[in-house]
């Protein structure tokens, strides 16, 4: 009783939080730059943002605050020492997922369509990027010489995002007509064919590389200096995660926003209003596959290297697993949830699985190599659709309507009657 | 002047006659009702005028404009709105998204205009804002406003889906069944607001309704189907004496039975 | 170009037909779930794995016994056809009481969502028992109904070349058709199966006939999990090796099958499977012939999703199915 008091009492003590959090920020950057070693400092060095999302404050100082931690602090505190790239590396991977997300949380969440092929659009950018930055294009470009600069980087940003978006719009165009349930079967199918023409597209000419990819990608070039570290890729991948931010709250609060759901909650109804049901489904597809397609130009350009492996139907799966843990068509619930999965994913489980290696190494104990966590990835995957489907369909943090002030309203419809009268 | 004009409107499922030959015309401003027993077809009929289904054969016209052919959000540009017999709103979005996304045709706004926040976008979007409120306070669910659609009342739903519908700003609107489920107040209430309907949101109304008393107090004219054909039409005394409407609705032996018996 | 594609013909029938018809029976599983709830279940490729893992166990532990020798084979086979079945129908049933029934009344992008997670749960635990159990999750039976039989096709005519075949091919074939046969009979002709087709016309109306709704989706989950697992065994009986996630794919042709022929319709199912595996084998034997070497086989999985992409265009009630409009 007493607790649930002072909590209350807390919850509303704007000073008395902010005071913590700071606290917090402080002792866990502090423990990170000192303590290289320490994942868990980097992980709770992350998770301020997410206690920055339910602090009493103004949004635009929560705004200012989290641009400080991810420009600044979180760069600045991992640099200590020898683990600096790797933990930029997890940071950067983070932010190309997070992105993809909100991708999919257009199609899936807001529009209510389950694609199962969404990194299709993913590979289109990677290769889009790759082929021009390679001596690829030159086996099939009339003119031109290839690989095209570093610079060109940017303006690939624009491209990929735009291929993307008609792949999305092509693959739109048949399957929209489809009833909803067959959706999920076809955009897989499409995910499917797009992947297995990469990987045979090297004859009979050699666009893709087949199998063996494209190696050496050209390093984006900015002002001269070639971007080639996972800290550069980190700031670059953190600039076009904000835009995407911006773009996709935007849409969400603009009439386009309210046509998505309303198609979702009764596509009959929402026609019947004046929404025209494909056009707007096609809007949702070639949007959310954009935002996939620019990161996919931004993975190509970090790795250098892409093959069709990097684009199979689990990590079609593995980005609809962040959207449903975090909440569909909540974005800071996707968000959790694609920062959740993919630190799963690359630091979570390679450090249980080298943890156990070592006990069992040791003698301590002994676990069966087919028990390793690294390999129980879709189990864990399957293991969150069910449990998130049965118990909280709605994700993490569910998806919340925009609030509208009636006061605001009111007097603004006063004002308005006391202008007609006068 | 009719606002609606249909002419031998016939829509068949397979070997299934769900309307044949079916001829009626809305006259502008005012309160038309359609009438008959279940499964007369009326639902399919309203669906034909709203494009949800493309007649067999027979013309709808609009102020003289065919509608036949195009699809149902083309039709609502054109000027006709509806409500559905089995209450269809978005039900996860708030009260006023529901009658914001009624005004979707209204607003202006492309892409561009949506990422950067021109100040016309953002001008749009108050102006629908208020519209959408004043809306609202009309049918007395402004204090609901952000309450999620689905958490309304039965009868507050319907009320909320007459106002979606005529956020549209509709020439013609089609109400499926507004009074059912809704108890005896409610439904006085709203007999009140679709009186005043078209005055009001210079609209014409035509409505299928089961309530006769609701019926015989607001509507001027009224057609009735029977296993999909117009048997009978007119005014509320000329139907409330046919024969053949009474005929239909309690068989054939009340037509001749000593008894005066309403149907309403 | 035509004549080799003539004198390849017997072969592509041959193998497209075994196949087909383990297509077609998996494709009565999801027709079946989807024509009484609208639910595509993803698990039901996993099922079908399932069942060639349990069925795979069941010959490595009969085939040890030492008296087993004295039974034919095709008594062992039935043998473990019928266990096999029995076990996968009753998971499916479980699988059926657990991640769907609770979601009967969800949206229904929920009830998709928790079935593709039952499908990756289902590969990694048997991925993780077979790892266990012999070390490797690929797994190879024993070899059963290997004799080779040769249709000496050429000397009938000369367009033809010879086609050969395992005799377990005469027995999946066989199998799987007794399977359909009784399937069909059972749902047209016994009151279990007429009390099905009315609950997936009308569950409302159905529970008002005094049907027990929730026993007959059961019951459907049940005969299309035990279908679905005894396909699992005769697919391990002709191909012999097998691993954990060889269900999803091939859950989606079947699934394609199914919508190809009409989905909710049992013949319909049939014909689709047998039909979309005849094509597939045929598009792997010639579709490099056909475009010149552009092409190859690898493209048959891009072939069998343009064709039911094609089919939900042109013809979404399928090959057998009736169109539908949608009540507003």
């Amino acid at each position: 009783m007493v607790m649930k008091e002072k909590w209350s009492l807390f919850s509303q003590n704007k000073w008395a939080q902010v005071l913590l959090f700071t606290l917090f920020v402080f002792v866990t950057s502090a423990a990170l730059y000192f303590s290289q070693k320490s994942v868990i400092a980097f992980l709770l060095l992350l998770s301020s943002l997410l206690i920055l999302h339910y602090l009493k404050l103004k949004k635009i100082t929560k705004w200012v605050v989290a641009a400080g931690l991810l420009f600044i602090l979180i760069p600045f505190a991992s640099s200590g020492g020898p683990a600096f790239q790797s933990y930029m590396d997890v940071a950067t991977m983070v932010g190309i997922y997070v992105s993809m997300a909100l991708g999919l949380n257009i199609v899936v969440g807001m529009a209510g369509l389950l694609d199962l092929g969404f990194v299709a659009f993913f590979a289109v950018g990677a290769y889009s990027y790759s082929i021009f930055a390679t001596p690829q294009a030159s086996n099939f470009m009339p003119f031109g010489t290839f690989p095209l600069g570093g610079e060109s980087f940017w303006m690939f940003l624009i491209i990929g995002g735009f291929v993307a978006a008609i792949a999305g719009v092509l693959i739109g165009i048949p399957v929209l007509r489809v009833k909803g349930d067959y959706l999920a079967i076809v955009t897989l199918g499409f995910g499917e064919i797009i992947r297995i023409l990469f990987n045979n597209a090297d004859r009979p000419v050699n666009i893709t590389g087949g199998a063996m990819g494209i190696a050496s990608v050209t390093p984006p070039k900015i002002f001269g200096m070639e971007l080639i570290f996972p800290n550069q890729f980190y700031f670059v991948t953190l600039v076009i995660l904000l835009f995407t931010l911006f773009a996709v709250i935007r849409l969400e609060q603009s009439k386009l926003g309210r046509s998505w759901k309303a198609v979702r909650e009764n596509e009959i109804a929402a026609q019947a209003m004046g929404i025209p049901i494909v056009k707007t489904k096609l809007m949702a597809f070639a949007l959310g596959a954009s935002f996939s397609g620019m990161m996919g130009v931004v993975f190509a350009a970090k790795q250098a290297f892409i093959d069709p492996t990097s684009f199979t139907l689990m990590e079609s799966f593995t980005i609809l697993v962040m959207v449903v843990l975090g909440g569909m068509g909540s974005v800071p619930g996707v968000i959790l949830g694609a920062a959740v999965v993919t630190i799963l994913n690359l630091q979570v489980l390679t450090e249980l699985t080298n943890w156990i290696n070592q006990l069992n190494f040791n003698g301590v104990i002994s676990i069966p190599e087919a028990l390793s966590p690294a390999k129980m990835q879709k189990f864990i995957f399957g293991a969150i659709l069910v449990s998130f489907a049965l118990y909280r369909p709605k994700g993490l943090i569910p998806a919340k309507n925009k609030v509208f002030d009636e006061k605001k309203l009111k007097d603004a419809i006063k004002k308005k009657s006391q202008i007609s009268t006068d | 002047m009719s606002i609606l004009e249909v002419t031998n409107l016939t829509k068949t499922f397979g070997g299934l006659i769900a309307n044949q030959d079916v001829s009626m015309n809305v006259e502008k401003g005012s309160i038309t009702a359609v009438i008959g027993p279940n499964g007369a077809g009326k639902t399919t009929f309203f669906n034909m005028i709203t494009g949800v289904y493309q007649p067999t054969s027979g013309d709808i016209k609009l102020e003289g404009k065919s509608v036949v052919g195009i699809k149902a959000d083309e039709v609502s540009k054109r000027g006709i709105s509806r409500t559905f017999q089995n209450i269809r709103l978005f039900g996860e979005m708030s009260v006023i998204e529901n009658v914001l996304v009624g005004m979707h045709t209204q607003l202006k706004t492309n892409l561009l205009g949506i990422f950067l926040n021109f100040p016309g976008t953002k001008k749009e979007e108050l102006e629908a804002e208020e519209e959408a409120y004043r809306l609202l306070k009309h049918f007395d669910l402004a204090h609901l406003l952000n309450e999620k659609a689905n958490n309304l009342s039965y009868g507050a739903q319907r009320k909320l889906e007459i106002a979606r519908a005529l956020a549209t700003k509709p020439k013609l609107i089609l109400l499926d069944e507004p009074a059912a489920g809704m108890n005896p107040k409610e439904t006085k209430e709203l007999t009140e607001i679709i009186k005043r309907m078209g005055e009001e949101f210079d609209v014409s109304v035509l409505l299928i309704e089961h309530d006769m008393k609701l019926v015989m107090e607001i509507s001027e004219h009224i057609i009735v189907l029977d296993h999909g054909e117009k048997i009978a039409e007119g005014n509320p005394e000329e139907i409330r004496t046919n024969p053949k409407v009474i005929e239909a609705y309690l068989g054939s032996s009340a037509v001749h039975a000593p008894t005066t018996t309403q149907p309403v | 170009m035509f004549l080799e594609m003539i004198q390849t013909l017997p072969q592509v029938l041959i193998d497209g037909l075994t196949l087909g018809a383990v297509y077609a029976v998996v494709a009565l599983g999801y027709t079946m779930v989807y024509g009484i709830l609208q639910l595509i279940n993803f698990a039901h490729g996993e099922i079908f794995m399932t069942g060639a893992f349990i069925g795979t166990a069941l010959f490595i532990f009969l085939m040890g016994m030492s008296w087993i020798t004295a039974i034919p084979q095709i008594l062992v086979l039935i043998v473990v056809l019928v266990v096999t079945a029995s076990l996968t129908g009753l998971m499916g049933m479980g699988i059926e009481r657990v991640a769907y029934r609770p979601l009967r009344k969800a949206p229904r992008l929920i009830p998709l969502i928790t079935a593709i997670g039952i499908s990756f749960i289902l590969q990694d635990v048997v991925r993780f028992i077979a790892e266990l159990s012999s070390g490797n999750y690929i797994v190879t039976g024993p070899s059963l109904f290997t004799e080779q039989i040769t249709l000496k096709l050429s000397s009938v005519s000369s367009n033809f070349n010879d086609a050969s075949f395992k005799s377990s091919f005469i027995i999946v074939l066989v199998i799987a058709i007794i399977l359909m046969v009784s399937l069909d009979y059972f749902i047209n002709k016994t009151k279990y199966g007429i009390a099905m087709r009315a609950v997936a016309l009308d569950r409302d109306t159905a529970s008002l006939m005094s049907i027990n709704v929730n026993k007959m989706i059961s019951l459907t989950f049940f005969i299309g999990s035990a279908l679905g697992g005894a396909t699992g065994v005769l697919f391990a009986v002709q191909y012999g090796t097998i691993d954990p996630f060889i269900g999803f794919i091939l859950g989606m042709k079947a699934f394609i099958a199914a919508v190809l022929g009409g989905i909710g319709n049992i013949r319909g199912a049939m014909f689709g499977g047998i039909l979309l595996g005849v094509l597939e084998m045929f598009a792997a034997a010639n579709l490099s012939l056909i475009t010149a070497g552009i092409l190859g086989a690898e493209y048959k999985d891009v072939f069998a999703f343009a064709i039911l992409i094609l089919v939900l265009i042109f013809k979404p009630e399928g090959l057998l199915g009736r169109p539908v409009a949608e009540k507003v």
